[in-house]
């Protein structure tokens, strides 16, 4: 039997590892997840000591941004790369020379991030920025553009947090400091949240986010299961889906020292996201070829059977695969005709089989990809990705 | 000086590249080489990133007919880039060509200086009469 008790915490379920075993419990919304825990998982929770629990949690959902910087090219590439790659979602993207016409975003953003040349450049920033930020609502502000510009901004905006600049003087990406600002207010957001915080009665040891537990068991997965390189791993969830992929993956120039990066989805999960992921599939170009495909009509998304969970499952696998091909621009493209593995983990692989997983990445690769060699799937069936990770 | 300088378009001409890059640098300016396979809007932005002087662009088998004819868009963009000198040498065509009819017509995309099979240091001794002269 294993010395320790693992809890990881979702927006729908959670689990509990005990030793070999594993249960998995629906959450009730109606109670604090603490309450909920203890309520359920009492008797497993008494046996351990406060130093042998560890707890990660998804349930927060991620952050917010927004980013300013000067080129398409470099700093808005560079900050929007390192944020996605820290688990935040990305709200809006402003090209400084448009900054008087750009839009103000409605909603709340957790952080603003300001960059722009490189260290020996000056002068870049003036009193627009000044005027559009009065109109922006944030929590945290962050300038990782040239350090000459530092000084004058930290004087007329309030709170900036000024870190070194993400623009080498070669034209590279520096990520380290920004990635460890971003990820450590992904964190502090966890810890922040009352339900989160709660759980800290039953263990010592820190709470981190799911994503980052899973990214850090990515360069020991062939411990578990024989995946080829390069791979991408999914983990489909009641709100969020992140995707894990090798660095291979991705064409943009840029010389990094992390072997994974991650994306987060925030509005694509088949539970608390249901309606998003479901309008995002009824706006897809596809949609009626899918469901054809999956032998359903557009009837199934009113429905709340198994069959319906399963069907938005596989939409969820399509979307994820969609957003991060050629045919979607948006998000960080990766080079799918060099996967070699797909990993999926998650409440997934509770719910569909390895044919169905199978059958709707054949429909994806065959459409977008026009080819009918596909990458190989493996299905963490038992949660060994996560188990692993949060004791590492 | 700042020189932005790469190999436009679908061109993998990476020695050429380097020895630009090398004679540059031999003649005392700061160079930021983008490398081969560069589009011209990532020229532009890393002259905007770095606040650069000059922007050298280098094409072979010509490449840059069909990857530097919007330089006068892009430049209309950013204000900035009035005072950038814009500078093109290579291989400037496909098979035969003129060079009385190349160098103007890549003048008239934007560039301030263009070289047709033009030897590379007599190309960057022309480059720094031009700036001298500008002075």
């Amino acid at each position: 039997m294993k010395k320790n008790l693992l809890v990881d915490i979702g927006s729908t379920y959670f689990k509990v590892c005990d030793g070999e075993d594993i249960q998995q419990h629906f959450r009730d919304f109606n109670k604090d997840i603490f309450d909920d825990l203890k309520y359920k998982c009492a008797d497993i929770i008494e046996k351990y000591k406060k130093e042998e629990v560890f707890i990660c949690s998804s349930a927060n959902g991620g952050l917010s941004t927004l980013i300013i910087g000067i080129t398409n090219s470099f700093s808005l590439k560079y900050a929007t790369n390192i944020a996605f790659n820290s688990g935040i979602n990305i709200i809006d993207t402003v090209l400084y020379q448009n900054i008087k016409n750009s839009s103000i975003p409605s909603d709340l953003i957790d952080v603003v991030i300001i960059t722009g040349g490189i260290d020996s450049v000056s002068d870049i920033f003036n009193e627009d920025l000044f005027t559009y930020l009065e109109q922006v609502n944030y929590s945290n502000i962050v300038y990782v553009g040239n350090e000459n510009d530092a000084k004058f901004l930290s004087q007329n905006i309030k709170n900036l947090v000024v870190l070194p600049n993400i623009i080498t003087n070669k034209l590279q990406v520096n990520e380290n400091e920004l990635k460890e600002y971003l990820t450590n207010l992904y964190q502090a957001d966890i810890e922040g949240k009352e339900d989160i915080k709660h759980l800290y009665n039953i263990t010592s040891n820190q709470i981190y986010s799911t994503p980052y537990i899973v990214n850090r068991t990515l360069p020991l997965i062939n411990n578990m299961f024989k995946v080829a390189d390069p791979f991408i791993l999914v983990d489909i969830g009641g709100a969020t889906t992140d995707i894990h992929y090798s660095t291979t993956l991705v064409n943009d120039n840029m010389v990094k020292n992390n072997e994974y990066d991650r994306l987060v989805f925030k509005k694509l999960g088949v539970y608390k996201s249901k309606e998003s992921l479901i309008y995002a599939a009824k706006n897809n170009e596809f949609v009626y070829e899918l469901l054809a495909h999956m032998n359903v009509t557009e009837n199934i998304f009113q429905e709340d059977s198994d069959k319906a969970l399963r069907t938005l499952m596989k939409l969820a696998i399509f979307l994820v695969l969609y957003k991060v091909s050629e045919a979607h621009p948006l998000y960080v493209h990766l080079k799918l005709d060099l996967l070699k593995s797909i990993v999926l983990t998650g409440g997934i692989t509770k719910v569909l089989k390895q044919e169905e997983a199978e059958d709707i990445v054949g429909f994806f690769y065959k459409k977008i990809l026009n080819t009918t060699i596909k990458p190989n799937i493996v299905l963490d069936s038992n949660y060994e990705i996560w188990t692993l990770g949060i004791t590492q | 000086m700042k020189v932005v300088t790469g190999v436009v378009g679908n061109d993998i001409h990476v020695v050429a590249n380097r020895l630009i890059e090398i004679s540059l640098q031999a003649r005392g300016f700061e160079v930021f080489n983008l490398g081969v396979n560069t589009y011209l809007e990532e020229f532009i932005d890393a002259v905007i990133e770095t606040n650069a002087d000059i922007l050298l662009i280098s094409s072979l088998n010509g490449e840059a007919e069909g990857w530097c004819r919007e330089l006068n868009i892009l430049k209309s963009k950013y204000p900035k880039l009035k005072d950038v000198i814009f500078m093109l040498g290579g291989n400037l065509a496909v098979g035969e060509a003129k060079t009385q009819e190349i160098v103007p017509k890549f003048k008239n995309y934007g560039f301030d200086l263009v070289f047709h099979q033009v030897d590379l240091n007599t190309g960057l001794d022309e480059l720094e009469k031009y700036v001298k002269a500008r002075k």
